[in-house]
């Protein structure tokens, strides 16, 4: 069983009055059990802007994966504070990860239609962006 | 201007060779290099039923609209692996999609849009049993 430790760290001596230390870790382990994930998927790619339209699928939901506990982990490695990611799940947008950003979440994929959609903003943007996709191991169906 | 940063490191023996992620991140405002300067602090919250609650209401978060530079970090503060919390996130048309699901211990941080009134992260806890979240959003 491989064990995968994430761990999270957050400060700032300014935000607040008091100085913020906050952290956490947690081993990711498959859905309801102490069995640790089995597979991954990393790797690094460059997205640009493309006018009018969702540009990269960066994550397939499968019907294999359907209510798994995968987490994802993606940074945007571009230097320009103007250029970001947007992140889908399917439709519902995430949110934007600017320069230099990254995020850890998990992923269930409910259904087919929970795909991981990445597209790089505004015009002229172009992110260099690293990724690892932790999952659990899927029992392949037969060849038809 | 605050400076905050956010530090991951993952370690895995998932592969022969190992995996070590370790990747810092300073909060900015979204398309400049000015550190986020407001925040929720980090709230509690339990629960004892299954239902889908709205955890965090864009509405009640004084997120500047169209700013796009906030981040969310969620923990589940449970040691049950059996259990977890369903995260969900609503879109300007209130139609959800679930994200993912936080199991004893996991935690999460994400970018959130948060640009319409409608995009609120629900969660939804797995039992009855009491189980514990927390949360912190860091805005403009």
């Amino acid at each position: 069983m491989a064990t995968t430790t994430a761990t999270v760290s957050i400060n700032s001596t300014d935000l607040l009055s008091s100085p913020l230390s906050l952290s956490a870790s947690t081993v990711c382990m498959k859905a309801g059990t102490t069995i640790g994930l089995e597979l991954v998927e990393a790797g690094r790619g460059e997205i640009k802007e493309a006018d009018a339209s969702k540009t990269a699928e960066f994550g397939l939901a499968t019907a294999l994966g359907n209510d798994t506990a995968c987490k994802v982990y993606m940074c945007n490695n571009a230097t320009d504070p103007t250029y970001y990611i947007d992140v889908d799940i399917h439709d519902t947008n995430l949110g934007r990860l600017y320069a230099g950003d990254w995020m850890f979440i998990p992923w269930s994929q409910t259904d087919v239609a929970a795909e991981i959609v990445i597209e790089a903003e505004p015009a002229g943007a172009i992110c260099p962006y690293e990724y690892a996709v932790f999952k659990e191991a899927e029992t392949l169906e037969d060849h038809s | 201007m605050a400076t905050t940063t956010a530090t991951i490191t993952i370690a895995s023996d998932i592969t022969d060779y190992g995996i070590n992620i370790n990747k810092t991140m300073t909060m900015t405002k979204a398309d400049t290099t000015i550190g986020l300067e407001e925040t929720t602090g980090l709230a509690s919250q339990s629960f004892a039923a299954v239902t889908q609650v709205v955890l965090i209401d864009v509405s009640a978060t004084a997120v500047t609209a169209a700013a796009g530079g906030h981040k969310v970090y969620i923990r589940n503060t449970g040691t049950d692996k059996a259990e977890h919390f369903k995260i969900t996130l609503a879109d300007t048309t209130d139609d959800t999609e679930e994200i993912g699901r936080l199991y004893g211990g996991d935690w999460m941080l994400f970018p959130w849009l948060a640009t319409d009134a409608n995009e609120d992260i629900y969660v939804q806890p797995s039992t009855s049993n009491k189980m514990t979240i927390e949360y912190m959003v860091f805005h403009q």
